[in-house]
């Protein structure tokens, strides 16, 4: 807001004049944006709107009625008829299979990823810089491509307690995978370690520690606001993905939210209460925690462009 | 081994120098001594990336390109075919819908996108009490999965729907937005525009940030207008920011999945709406042929390979780092 200067020559009066009228004219550029800016926002969120006000209505009121009228009621009976409308399984199932997957992904990534990038920043060994750019070469690799033989090598890895007696058909493709590094998290957390005066593993070095003390002990506890970020991220994206879960997951008890959802959608079409009640609750978990952790969402995409 | 050795010398002077001239100072090996061997403590943390890169990417990518060769129905074993698959693919006509939709879905979504991020962060970039709780109202997309988002928005597109709903309101007749083999690519484009704007509104909104105030002043000083402003300090100073935006969003509408196949699901209208992944996913987990699966793999690596290329070529003539 840079104000221009006042005309030199203008009488007192008509100076003060002024700039009442300027700090009114301020008051009404606030509102004016305020009102703005919040309609633009609540246009934005039209389709959750949307999603809330149908899951709470009936069949019939959602086929009769204007565009965002309120029901006539609270229809919470979608709620629970949508959790229990699959035979032999509720969106519980669905829920702790994400949130299994999820947390295996998460914590395989933190672990594997960690380690990587405190190698990328803090070690020196010759071909580091080919190295890292080979990884940060896979970013850009669109992951179908890997997606034929992937399913192959894990067809071929045997697993006693699933009916294919291999991997097929059961969680661990979903997120084995992330106990072997990745190019994201490598990228975001070196990024941070690089920004870590080297005085203090100086010091540890000169007591005797070893590179590992040295991460465990310095670099992981410094980390843990970029950590934060990288679990999120990894969680959202398991947590959000689709085509995998798809390939893998064979029957329903074992699907994901997301999976399970997309059934769920091909067996009750034009039930849409009960659709917009499933796609409220998957949604929910994430969107807490988007506004619980809003900043390292904000940072994580800031740094590296992560996105969903 | 000496080569090896990290100098403590060498990591403070490279941080000093900008990282360029350390390495030629190790080498000269005056700082040989404790740190020999730091190739190993590497090697023990990098050997679960090391790993993953050879079994689970570097190693896939080559053996797409063998399978791509071979007929494979995941029963027989698989049968060498040379190029077959390739030059079957160019004459199937739901592979050619599945990549003109594709091209088609990125030249539209790219540039949307990134032109109305550009516009919503310049709005959202205010100094005013509160501003996070409204941008929080922008940023809500950021975390939905596409799965839940394209059910909600095929709602929103049912000819009962919210759009032939507020239509009426304005004398519109009503659409079947996402039957119409016409309108279905260009809805959906408008949900997943939607759907990835916050991402782009926060890289865009940091590179606004990131420019010094006076560079505004400066201009204000000659008499430059509000559009002058924009035109000549905010865009040439947004470039490294719309680049970056740019290449993500090449990548990722290259690979748009999850709100097709709900959407199109299963296939329909007439597969109007398929995408390469799509096509993808259905020749390979569905009707078992890993071999031409492979090969539209590869065609698709080779057209993002390709376009990411130019698009890093055409970086020197448009994009300004301060």
């Amino acid at each position: 807001m840079t104000v221009a200067p006042m005309p030199a020559s203008s009488p007192e009066a008509s100076h003060y004049r002024t700039s009442a009228r300027r700090r009114t004219s301020i008051v009404v550029r606030r509102l004016a944006l305020y009102t703005g800016l919040t309609a633009g926002g609540l246009a934005m969120m039209i389709p959750f709107l949307w999603m809330v006000q149908t899951s709470l209505k009936t069949r019939s009121e959602v086929f009769a009625s204007a565009p965002f009228s309120f029901p006539t009621g609270l229809h919470w009976e979608n709620y629970t008829n949508m959790w229990n409308a699959l035979p032999g399984v509720t969106f519980g199932t669905f829920f702790q299979n994400s949130l299994f997957i999820a947390t295996m992904a998460t914590i395989g990534q933190l672990i594997t990823c960690s380690m990587a990038a405190y190698a990328f920043a803090v070690l020196k060994f010759r071909g580091k810089s080919i190295l890292f750019a080979l990884i940060l070469a896979t970013l850009i690799i669109p992951f179908q491509v890997v997606l034929v033989p992937n399913f192959i090598l894990y067809r071929y890895l045997p697993w006693p307690y699933s009916d294919s007696g291999n991997w097929i058909g059961t969680n661990l493709p979903l997120w084995v995978w992330a106990f072997f590094g990745g190019a994201f998290g490598t990228f975001l957390i070196r990024q941070f370690f690089l920004t870590i005066p080297s005085d203090l593993a100086d010091a540890a070095r000169v007591d005797g520690a070893n590179p590992w003390q040295i991460f465990v002990r310095i670099y992981v506890p410094l980390a843990t606001p970029v950590l934060a970020t990288l679990a999120i991220f990894q969680f959202m994206w398991s947590w959000n993905d689709l085509l995998d879960p798809l390939i893998y997951l064979r029957d329903l008890p074992s699907y994901t939210t997301t999976v399970g959802l997309a059934f769920f959608q091909g067996q009750y079409i034009g039930n849409w209460p009960a659709m917009m009640a499933g796609a409220l609750v998957s949604l929910l978990p994430m969107i807490i925690l988007f506004l619980l952790a809003q900043r390292y969402f904000v940072r994580g995409i800031t740094i590296s462009g992560l996105k969903g | 081994m000496s080569i090896f050795s990290l100098a403590r010398t060498g990591s403070v002077l490279r941080r000093a120098r900008g990282g360029a001239s350390a390495s030629a100072l190790e080498r000269t090996g005056r700082h040989r001594g404790p740190r020999d061997g730091e190739w190993r403590w590497a090697l023990l943390f990098l050997a679960p990336t090391l790993i993953g890169l050879a079994v689970l990417s570097a190693g896939p990518i080559i053996a797409t390109l063998g399978l791509s060769l071979t007929s494979w129905d995941m029963l027989e074993p698989p049968t060498f075919v040379g190029i077959d698959n390739y030059t079957n693919l160019l004459g199937d006509a739901r592979f050619l819908t599945a990549l003109r939709n594709t091209f088609f879905y990125t030249a539209v979504s790219v540039p949307l996108g990134l032109i109305l991020a550009l516009g919503l962060a310049m709005a959202v970039n205010q100094r005013i009490r509160g501003i996070s709780w409204i941008r929080t109202m922008y940023f809500l997309p950021l975390v939905t999965s596409s799965t839940a988002i394209a059910i909600v928005w095929l709602w929103m597109y049912s000819p009962t729907g919210l759009f032939n709903n507020l239509g009426s309101v304005f004398g519109m007749s009503p659409q079947r937005w996402i039957a119409n083999p016409t309108l279905a690519l260009p809805s959906i484009i408008v949900m997943s525009t939607w759907q990835g704007l916050p991402a782009n509104v926060i890289i865009f909104l940091a590179g606004l940030q990131g420019i010094p105030s006076e560079y505004y002043d400066a201009v204000s000083v000659d008499g430059a207008g509000r559009f002058a402003r924009f035109r000549y300090v905010t865009v040439p100073l947004l470039t490294p920011s719309i680049f970056f935006t740019g290449i993500l969003a090449l990548i990722g509408a290259f690979q748009v999945f999850d709100q097709i196949y709900v959407m199109a699901n299963p296939g329909k209208p007439g597969g109007a709406t398929i995408t390469l992944v799509y096509f993808i996913y259905e020749t390979g987990f569905r009707n078992f042929h890993m071999g031409l699966a492979s090969a539209a793999s590869w065609i698709l690596f080779l057209i993002v390979a390709v376009f990411t290329i130019i698009y890093f070529r055409t970086q020197n003539r448009w994009v300004h780092y301060q």
